[in-house]
C-alpha cells in the first residue's frame, strides 16, 4: 500500500519545484496502482509504470506544477502507455485469432481474493480506471474528468455508475 | 458518500497494490533528468499581458513619432509659404495664411525672371505663349463686382483688353468671377502685381511655352514660298510651250495661296506671343485648405496621429477578418482530433 498522505504533500513539492527523483518515489506506488486497476494484469501494470516513468524523465522538462499536480501529469503518461498497450494488445489477438476478454483468465489475480477483488475483476477498465482515479488515488472531479478527456459531469456519471455496478456484483457475489 | 461507499473505498484503498520492490529499484535507477533550462518559461497568459500592452505602446509610439515628423514636416512648408508669401509685397489686404502660389513651366521654356510675387516673367527676347491661372479671394459680394471692373481696368490700362467675364452671386451661394483677360506679354509683370493685389491670392499657376522654334519655321517656309513665287515669276516671263507654261501658273497660283496661309500662321503666331492670356478667377468663398494651418503645430501632429492609428486599425481589422475563419477551421481540427482520440480511447478499454 502507498502512502496515501503523498497526495497532500503535492501542493508543497509543487511549489518548490521538486525533483525528479522524489516525485517519482512519491507517486511510484500511486502509477502501479492506476495501471494495475485499468489492466487488471500486475506484470503488465509493472511493464507499464516501469516505461511510463522513462518517459516523465525523458519530458520532465514540460512537467509545469503550475498546470496541474504531478500524479495527475503522471497518470496522463501512465494512461497513454496503456491505451497503446492495449491496442497493440488487441492487434496482436486478431492476429492470433484468440481473443480473451475476461480479465479472470490472468492466472495472477490482481487485487487478490477478497468480495471487491473478484467483483473488480468483472467490471469494464473504463469503469475501474475512474473508481481507481477517484477513490484510490484521490485525484479531484476536474482533474479525472481533464485526463480522461471528458466533462466533469461525464466523469461523475461514469464514476456513479462504476460504483453501482461494483456494488451489485458484490452482492451478487456474497449471494 | 454512504456507509457501503465509504467501506467500499476503504477496502479498495486497502487492496494490495503497492509497486514490487523491483519496480521501484528500476526506477530509482533512472535518476535525475538534465537541468531545466535557464530562462523563465512563460504561459501564453502571461505573454499576452506583456505582448497586447507592448504592442499598443509600440503602436501608439510610432503613431505619435509619425505625428511629431509630419508637423515638423508641415511646419516647415507652413514657413516656406509664409516667407514666399511674404515676399508678395502686393498683395495687399492678402493673408499670409493664404495657399502658397504655385508656377508650372514647360520644360524647354526659358524664364526671364521673377516678379516680386515669385511669378516668371516672360523673356524679352524670345516668342513665348504666356498664360496664367490666378485665383483671388475677395472679402464680400460687394467687393466682388468692384475688383472685377478694377481687374478690367487694369486690363485696359495696360493696353490690354477683356476676351470674355461672366460673374454670379446669388445671395447665400459664394460669388464667383471668371474673367479671360490679354494682356501685352511685354506688360503681363504689372498686370499680375495690380491682378493680385484685388485681394488673397488663393492659387496661381503660370504656364509659359517657348514659340521661337514655330515662329522660325514659319518664317523659313514664307521665305521658301516667296523664293519659289519669284523664280515661277521670272520662268513664266519666258517663252514657253503652252503645256508647260500651265503648269508653271499652276504652281505659281498654289505657292502664293501657301504663302498667304503661312503668312496667316505667322501673324497668328506673332500675336499669341505678344499678348499673355491670363484667366482671372475673383471668389467670395474661404478655402477649406487655408483652415488645416489654423490647426498649428501640435494639432498637425494629433490629426497625423489620429490618421497613423486609423491605418493600423485598418490593418488590424483586415488581419482579423482574414484570420477568424483560418482560426475557426484550425479550432475545429483540433476540437474534431480529440474527439476521436476520447472516442478511440473508450473503445479501447471496452475492449479491454
Amino acid at each position: 500500500m502507498w502512502d496515501v498522505n503523498a497526495a497532500a504533500t503535492m501542493p508543497a513539492l509543487a511549489s518548490a519545484s521538486p525533483s525528479f527523483a522524489s516525485v517519482a518515489e512519491a507517486e511510484l506506488d500511486a502509477v502501479h496502482a492506476y495501471l494495475l486497476f485499468l489492466t487488471g494484469d500486475r506484470a503488465v501494470a509493472e511493464d507499464l509504470a516501469g516505461e511510463t516513468f522513462e518517459k516523465a524523465l525523458r519530458t520532465w522538462r514540460r512537467f509545469d506544477p503550475r498546470r496541474g499536480t504531478a500524479r495527475a501529469w503522471l497518470c496522463a503518461i501512465a494512461r497513454n502507455s496503456a491505451l497503446d498497450h492495449f491496442r497493440s494488445e488487441q492487434r496482436r489477438r486478431r492476429r492470433e485469432e484468440h481473443y480473451a476478454r475476461d480479465v479472470s483468465t490472468v492466472d495472477d489475480p490482481a487485487w487478490g481474493q477478497g468480495a471487491a477483488a473478484v467483483a473488480l475483476r468483472k467490471l469494464p477498465a473504463a469503469d475501474r480506471e475512474v473508481v481507481a482515479l477517484r477513490i484510490v488515488l484521490e485525484l479531484d472531479g476536474p482533474t479525472t474528468a481533464r485526463l480522461l478527456g471528458i466533462t466533469r459531469t461525464a466523469c461523475s456519471t461514469r464514476l456513479s455508475r462504476a460504483l453501482q455496478r461494483l456494488e451489485e456484483l458484490m452482492r451478487d457475489d456474497d449471494v | 458518500m454512504t456507509t457501503f461507499e465509504a467501506e467500499l473505498a476503504h477496502e479498495l484503498r486497502s487492496l494490495p497494490t503497492a509497486a514490487p520492490a523491483g519496480l521501484r529499484e528500476r526506477v530509482r535507477a533512472l535518476g535525475e533528468p538534465e537541468p531545466r533550462r535557464t530562462f523563465p518559461a512563460f504561459g501564453w497568459r502571461r505573454a499576452a499581458l506583456v505582448l497586447v500592452p507592448a504592442c499598443l505602446a509600440a503602436v501608439v509610439s510610432a503613431a505619435a513619432i509619425d505625428g511629431l515628423l509630419s508637423s515638423r514636416a508641415s511646419h516647415q512648408d507652413s514657413s516656406r509659404e509664409f516667407a514666399k508669401l511674404n515676399q508678395h509685397g502686393a498683395t495687399g489686404s492678402g493673408s499670409v495664411n493664404s495657399l502658397p502660389s504655385r508656377s508650372a513651366l514647360s520644360p524647354s521654356a526659358p524664364v526671364h525672371g521673377s516678379t516680386p510675387l515669385g511669378i516668371p516673367t516672360p523673356s524679352t527676347t524670345r516668342h513665348q505663349d504666356y498664360q496664367a491661372d490666378l485665383r483671388v479671394r475677395v472679402d464680400d459680394l460687394e467687393s466682388l463686382g468692384r475688383k472685377t471692373a478694377q481687374a478690367m481696368q487694369v486690363t485696359r490700362g495696360l493696353g490690354g483688353y477683356v476676351a470674355s467675364v461672366s460673374q454670379s452671386s446669388e445671395r447665400g451661394e459664394p460669388g464667383e468671377a471668371d474673367l479671360v483677360l490679354r494682356v501685352p506679354v511685354s506688360s503681363v509683370e504689372d498686370a499680375m502685381i495690380q491682378l493680385s493685389a484685388l485681394g488673397t491670392v488663393l492659387e496661381q499657376h503660370v504656364s509659359i511655352v517657348d514659340l521661337e522654334n514655330t515662329v522660325r519655321q514659319q518664317r523659313q517656309h514664307v521665305r521658301a514660298l516667296q523664293l519659289q513665287i519669284v523664280r515661277l515669276t521670272a520662268a513664266l516671263r519666258q517663252s514657253l510651250p503652252a503645256d508647260v507654261r500651265l503648269r508653271l501658273q499652276f504652281q505659281l497660283d498654289d505657292a502664293r495661296r501657301n504663302l498667304r496661309a503661312a503668312t496667316g500662321a505667322r501673324k497668328a503666331t506673332l500675336r499669341e506671343a505678344a499678348l499673355s492670356r491670363i484667366s482671372l478667377a475673383l471668389t467670395t468663398e474661404h478655402a477649406a485648405a487655408t483652415a488645416t494651418h489654423h490647426r498649428g503645430r501640435f494639432g498637425n501632429a494629433v490629426s497625423a496621429a489620429v490618421g497613423f492609428l486609423e491605418g493600423a486599425g485598418a490593418i488590424a481589422l483586415t488581419a482579423l477578418i482574414v484570420l477568424a475563419p483560418l482560426a475557426l477551421i484550425v479550432a475545429l481540427v483540433l476540437w474534431g482530433v480529440r474527439t476521436v482520440r476520447r472516442r478511440t480511447a473508450d473503445r479501447v478499454l471496452a475492449a479491454s
